[in-house]
């Protein structure tokens, strides 16, 4: 549940993008030959909405139409008394408050004459909304637009990469907190990391433990007593006025097991920050493991804020892609490592560079 | 292997499988809305979507599309197959084919996704959204000794959170503090929000860096979970000594409370205890401040919710059961002091209710 800052600043996400990016959408919208576009926010898909209004639900679910013109509207079941706090969180559309946001956004479609509408992840809309659009808008032929919702995320603007690199400061500082020598359980480390991060603005945060990476390197959520082994792995996702990251970190408490990982952590970092378009992702991390001796890949994923999900997993050792990411994208990157024989975990963000 | 308290829900939901003639049931959970996913899986999704299917043998399938929670599943739910499902909605309606000509329930009805949803003719598929809520309004013993932990924790959180407040700390601080705890001691979700000012506060929300100072009323709804089940406290500080109207008002909200937590008892109906609460605002020339204007709810269940069914509203006829956990909480607006909140935790029984929740029902104050 989100419970951190959640407030909307001018100065970090200035209404100018926003509109930018509402622009972006309508000429997506003009190719695509649909009078408006739908998509859905609830906490767990907040990112679409987030990235054309600034507005992340903290409860509750609601839908924005984006029409050809006007400002977009964001109906909502949210009640009325936070119509408010609605508008101080999302500065470029009309809010309305209805049990039925299906409804309100049908109606809307139906007194606009809209024949064909794009909706972001047609059949994952819960169906009870779907049923309100489609009884108060009959007409309307909706399809599905995530393919060019995705195609508009590839790239980031100015003020993303600024929240992105926020956030991540909030993670790497948080786990920064974490001193091997005196952590001893996963519980109290826990609440440490998440401490640090929402004391510095962090609007959510997500801690998972390997405890004890020796014997399983798959990370589980942790809140009270739990041991920690010499060698674990800590994974921070932290939210920041709705950009997300990840950062995993691996954690040693004897010296040979520190350096070991103190080699793959200035890898990995060499790794993410020159990550480029247009070769594949898998090519990238595979084609550098040899300059990290005693190290072997296991496994990597990508994920990027390409549909409504904060971080969408886009390729992965199990799916690897082929043509590489865009110049100007961003994704985070989690590499699952053999070193010298022990797991290594790390996770971080890439801003993909031209070639 | 499922927890004890795992079996015995799925043990009841298989009976009332079966007494609505169903072979297999498809649930779906996501983090907001995950009381009827955990209930069939025991899972506590946190990122992405989930379905599950649940057949009328006890087999439990859990679809996932995030493979982080893949991980998490397999080691939370041993007793649970766990298919990681990137195109989670394609999978399972494929899965569901497999189930043609059987008796298929679904629920919660409105979030089904829509390609699912929309072969509900195809698929014989019903909704089951009521079956399910009866068994998540009903709870099993072993549930409410879960949230009388819960509940344990409500109190302990809200004193944190007092201990936490001072003049010049922002909002979110406050909730830093309560998360540091609860992750610590037990707790690895907690909904929350708050409301700092005076008259001018309308309700609460979550932290928007608004820094504490003396005289401000700090309204908070505290929701701890253990074992998948929330507890919630409401309660009302204010930094300094509170002034005339303050106390005055908490009063007010105090007797309604009172009134309402009175009220519970088997039998009665939801409109019962939120008739209860409000007529100590009507006899007070507050009568407005009951209405969908000022206030949302004058409380409603918990358990694996945060705020379940039955809301209790004065138009909601739902019966109430021994066994049966609620907030009462008479939260509105004041038209002098503004925003104010006070609830507590209660479970239901045949001559009345147990109140799990301890904290004092004070104004507080801190230090200013």
């Amino acid at each position: 549940m989100r419970r951190g800052l959640m407030a909307w600043d001018g100065n970090e996400l200035p209404q100018g993008v926003l509109m930018q990016r509402i622009e972006g959408l309508r000429a997506l919208m003009k190719r695509g030959g649909v009078d408006g576009f739908i998509l859905y926010t609830n906490l767990v898909q907040p990112s679409a909405v987030t990235y054309l209004t600034g507005f992340t639900p903290y409860w509750s679910d609601g839908l924005l139409l984006v029409r050809k013109t006007g400002a977009p509207i964001f109906a909502t079941a949210l009640s009325k008394r936070v119509a408010s706090w609605i508008s101080s969180t999302n500065p470029v559309s009309e809010i309305v408050n209805t049990p039925k946001p299906g409804g309100a956004v049908g109606e809307r479609l139906a007194a606009d004459g809209s024949r064909r509408v794009g909706v972001l992840e047609l059949d994952r809309l819960p169906g009870g909304l779907y049923d309100e659009i489609v009884g108060a808008a009959p007409a309307v032929e909706l399809t599905d637009g995530s393919a060019g919702f995705a195609s508009l995320r590839q790239r980031i603007d100015g003020a993303e990469r600024r929240l992105i690199e926020h956030a991540d400061a909030l993670a790497v500082a948080a786990l920064a907190q974490v001193d091997p020598d005196r952590a001893a359980d996963a519980g109290a480390v826990t609440g440490l990391i998440e401490k640090q991060a929402r004391l510095q603005g962090a609007e959510e945060v997500y801690i998972a433990v390997a405890p004890n990476l020796a014997a399983d390197r798959r990370m589980i959520r942790v809140s009270g007593p739990l041991p920690l082994s010499d060698r674990f792995a800590l994974r921070a996702s932290v939210a920041y006025k709705g950009s997300w990251v990840r950062r995993t970190r691996t954690f040693a408490s004897d010296t040979a097991g520190r350096r070991a990982l103190a080699r793959a952590d200035a890898w990995f970092e060499n790794l993410v920050s020159s990550i480029v378009a247009g070769q594949s992702i898998g090519a990238q991390i595979t084609g550098r493991i040899d300059e990290l001796a005693g190290a072997t890949v296991n496994g990597w994923m990508a994920e990027s804020p390409i549909g409504s999900y904060p971080l969408q997993a886009i390729a992965s050792s199990r799916a690897p892609d082929r043509d590489g990411v865009r110049a100007g994208g961003f994704m985070v990157l989690t590499i699952e490592l053999a070193l010298d024989g022990m797991p290594w975990l790390g996770a971080g963000p890439a801003f993909v560079q031209t070639l | 292997m499922f927890t004890p308290l795992a079996r015995q829900r799925k043990a009841r939901l298989i009976d009332a499988m079966a007494d609505a003639g169903l072979d297999l049931l498809l649930v779906y959970g996501n983090a907001w809305q995950n009381d009827y996913l955990r209930y069939a899986t025991d899972f506590g999704i946190l990122e992405g979507q989930a379905l599950a299917l649940v057949r009328n043998d006890g087999q439990v399938t859990l679809y996932l599309d995030s493979p982080l929670e893949v991980d998490r599943a397999q080691i939370d739910c041993p007793g649970v197959e766990v298919i990681h499902a990137p195109e989670l909605v394609g999978e399972v309606d494929g899965a569901l084919d497999r189930f043609r000509n059987q008796r298929i329930g679904a629920g919660p009805h409105r979030l089904i996704p829509r390609r699912i949803a929309a072969r509900s003719r195809d698929l014989k598929l019903s909704d089951q959204t009521s079956m399910i809520d009866r068994l998540l309004m009903a709870k099993l013993d072993s549930e409410i000794d879960a949230i009388r932990r819960a509940a344990r924790l409500a109190d302990t959180g809200y004193a944190v959170f007092r201990n936490a407040a001072r003049p010049g700390r922002a909002d979110y601080e406050l909730i830093a503090e309560i998360e540091a705890f609860y992750r610590t001691n037990g707790v690895d979700d907690n909904f929350q929000i708050i409301g700092v000012g005076g008259p001018e506060v309308r309700g609460m929300a979550p932290p928007s860096s608004k820094r504490l100072k003396r005289g401000d009323l700090v309204t908070t709804e505290l929701t701890p979970c253990v074992e998948g089940y929330y507890a919630q406290i409401c309660r009302t500080l204010v930094v300094g000594e509170p002034n005339g109207d303050q106390a005055a008002a908490f009063a007010l909200y105090r007797e309604a409370m009172e009134a309402g937590i009175a009220a519970v008892r088997a039998g009665v109906t939801a409109a019962d205890i939120a008739r209860a609460e409000n007529d100590v605002f009507r006899r007070h020339g507050l009568g407005d401040y009951v209405t969908g204007k000022y206030t949302r709810v004058r409380g409603h269940g918990v358990g694996l919710f945060a705020d379940s069914k039955p809301h209790i509203l004065e138009d909601v006829t739902t019966r109430i059961d021994a066994g049966m956990t609620l907030i009462v909480h008479p939260n509105t607006y004041h038209p002098v002091v503004g925003y104010m909140v006070l609830g507590d935790v209660v479970v239901a029984s045949e001559h009345g209710c147990e109140v799990l929740t301890a904290t004092p029902r004070e104004l507080f104050s801190v230090p200013a």
